[in-house]
């Protein structure tokens, strides 16, 4: 069974044996890496510009841009639907959608490391799936020995926490998703 | 040697720079602003950070964002290019503070040169040629008059506070003196915020002569010959030439051994270029100290045979001086033009895409620049996108070669100035070697 995406030309698309392997979680396990290599490879051999695959819960998008940047990967976790559609072998190929979920892309305003706590024995500021407000402090990010808290701009709900702990973050890096939909 | 620098900077001299890393086996971390985010020099760089957006206020002037840059990237050191941040004292002492290493001179030695007053003091205490001018700043209308009899009439009232052309006034004959001392205050005060003036002495047709130093940090210092810089528009440097046409051996021994004199007083170190005027009876005065690499460096390079930002990093790294004075030679004739992304009348800026970049190639033709085929011209930073420099045997080959080169050079998309270079490299006087900072005010019509 296809999975058509309005307003699209789809092309069905057979997908070789390895990808239908269970994809186990979001995090990216070597079998995952080499699912989402056969994707990219998949969209090259066949010229495409987009390939989006989704089962059991994973959504895996791959969008090749025209302009001299890499290969893009996007990996979300979709909210369960109530019915779920059968595994499937097929793919669509979609128009490129930009924000089409609608989450806010909260992003650092300056340079230095990311910390998810305020101190290193201290529990997070947030979790994914928590709610927050406008102004609430979402992280750390220390430059030159000071720490700098980073509000959120919205209110709404923790969708995904994009990096852990003493990562380097540059200006403009996402740092959080946010639903702004689904504030409680 | 370090392992690992920032380059605080973009665009050609950033590209610039990080070649001389590779060639030096050191590790190179570009920073950019989000409208350079695909530009060469991030590419090529071995990694990147970015620090801001387009404003360069925000970012490469962003003096936290590009510190926390380069602790991030536990770089050792941080070369500054031109422009930007690269004569900021401030910026030189946080560096030095944190312990990176601030590729150039000391906070000190920007901090004194910085201070035009007190760098002229510094050369005239020593003995050596300054502009005739008012020990300092002119009280009143008969302070002015005074100091105009004394040093003689033409004479400039300059803003202390000042630069970019803006309140100056020439003053021909005594009886004008009043009115225009008056006038510079007014336009001072309104552009800079503080109506502080002093005076030179005039010159009609002078020509600007710089010398480029280097020092080590046991206080060795040589110089490497002179650039004539004459071809300028609004004190913009368009078309700069080494050798001076107007400067012989026994002028340039003359010229460089003040150079070396002026920066050894200052306790100078690393590159910086002592600026001169000439008048037209080849009288040289001392006018300021530029206290970084500058855009026109190739020039000398292409002389000289020396690599000026590989010598600059070994310096920076506390090595000593690797030539002596007497192994300076200068061999042929070499030109840099400056190549601006604006309008070559009207001098208007055109950003944009290039569409086509072909830029000349070919025996002595060596090209400096950052851009590319669709590579996107923004407006937020300065219009220069690439520097054209040529060598010859002597100057009749460098010229003709630099026409050659000229006339071989595409740049389809936006408007440059390779018209206007294109006419100078075919004027009689500029190929006679015929010109003062007055040239191209005339050639413009």
């Amino acid at each position: 069974m296809s999975r058509r995406r309005s307003k699209a030309k789809t092309r069905r698309i057979v997908l070789p044996d390895t990808v239908n392997e269970p994809i186990s979680e979001a995090s990216l396990t070597g079998g995952s890496v080499r699912q989402i290599q056969e994707l990219i490879d998949l969209l090259r051999h066949n010229n495409l510009t987009e390939l989006e695959f989704e089962r059991q819960g994973i959504r895996i998008r791959v969008r090749h841009e025209l302009a001299t940047k890499p290969f893009t990967t996007a990996v979300q976790e979709s909210v369960p639907a109530p019915s779920q559609q059968p595994a499937h072998h097929a793919i669509a190929m979609t128009p490129v959608v930009e924000g089409a979920t609608g989450f806010v892309t909260v992003t650092s305003p300056i340079v230095g490391t990311f910390y998810r706590s305020p101190s290193p024995d201290a529990d997070p500021y947030v979790e994914e799936g928590d709610s927050v407000k406008k102004g609430q402090v979402l992280c750390i990010v220390e430059a030159m020995k000071l720490m700098n808290e980073i509000e959120s701009e919205v209110d709404g709900r923790i969708v995904k926490i994009l990096l852990e702990s003493t990562k380097s973050v540059e200006y403009g890096q996402a740092l959080f998703l946010i639903d702004p939909k689904t504030a409680s | 040697m370090f392992k690992k620098v920032l380059i605080a900077n973009r665009g050609e001299i950033a590209l610039r720079v990080i070649r001389a890393c590779k060639e030096l086996g050191i590790k190179t971390v570009a920073i950019h602003s989000e409208a350079d985010a695909l530009a060469l020099h991030v590419r090529v760089a071995d990694e990147k950070v970015c620090v801001g957006p387009a404003e360069s206020a925000l970012s490469y002037r962003n003096i936290p964002n590009v510190l926390s840059a380069a602790e991030i990237t536990g770089v050792d050191a941080i070369h500054p290019g031109y422009g930007f941040l690269s004569e900021n004292a401030h910026f030189a002492e946080v560096c030095e503070s944190i312990g990176i290493k601030f590729i150039g001179p000391s906070s000190e030695n920007i901090a004194m040169m910085g201070d035009k007053a007190k760098a002229r003091e510094i050369v005239a205490m020593r003995g050596l040629p300054v502009t005739p001018g008012s020990p300092g700043e002119l009280q009143s209308e008969e302070d002015a008059l005074l100091a105009a009899q004394k040093i003689g009439f033409p004479v400039i009232i300059k803003a202390s506070a000042g630069g970019g052309g803006r309140g100056m006034r020439v003053v021909n004959k005594a009886e004008d003196l009043g009115r225009a001392f008056q006038a510079a205050q007014a336009e001072a005060k309104s552009t800079f915020g503080n109506d502080g003036v002093y005076l030179e002495r005039y010159f009609l047709e002078p020509r600007h002569i710089e010398v480029q130093i280097l020092a080590d940090n046991q206080g060795r210092v040589i110089h490497l010959g002179e650039r004539d810089c004459s071809i300028q528009r609004r004190h913009q440097k368009l078309v700069e030439e080494t050798p001076s046409p107007v400067v012989d051996d026994k002028l340039r021994r003359e010229i460089g051994r003040v150079a070396v004199e002026a920066v050894k007083a200052a306790h100078y170190r690393n590159v910086g270029t002592v600026e001169f005027l000439l008048d037209k009876d080849r009288n040289f005065y001392f006018m300021e100290v530029n206290t970084r690499i500058q855009v026109e460096h190739p020039i000398t390079e292409m002389v000289t045979g020396i690599d000026l930002i590989k010598e600059q990093i070994r310096l920076a790294a506390g090595h000593a001086l690797s030539i002596r004075q007497q192994d300076v030679v200068l061999t042929g004739h070499s030109m840099e033009c400056r190549i601006n992304a604006e309008d070559p009348e009207k001098f208007t800026p055109s950003p944009g895409v290039i569409t086509k970049y072909s830029p000349p190639g070919g025996f002595g033709v060596r090209v400096d620049s950052a851009m590319e085929t669709g590579s996107t011209v923004v407006p937020y930073y300065d219009s220069m996108i690439a520097k054209l420099i040529t060598h010859g045997r002597d100057r009749l080959e460098c010229m003709a070669r630099m026409r050659r080169a000229l006339s071989e050079c595409v740049i389809e998309g936006i408007k440059t100035t390779l018209p206007l270079h294109r006419r100078i490299l075919d004027d009689p006087d500029f190929q006679k070697g015929h010109v003062s900072t007055t040239f191209l005010e005339r050639f413009l019509g």
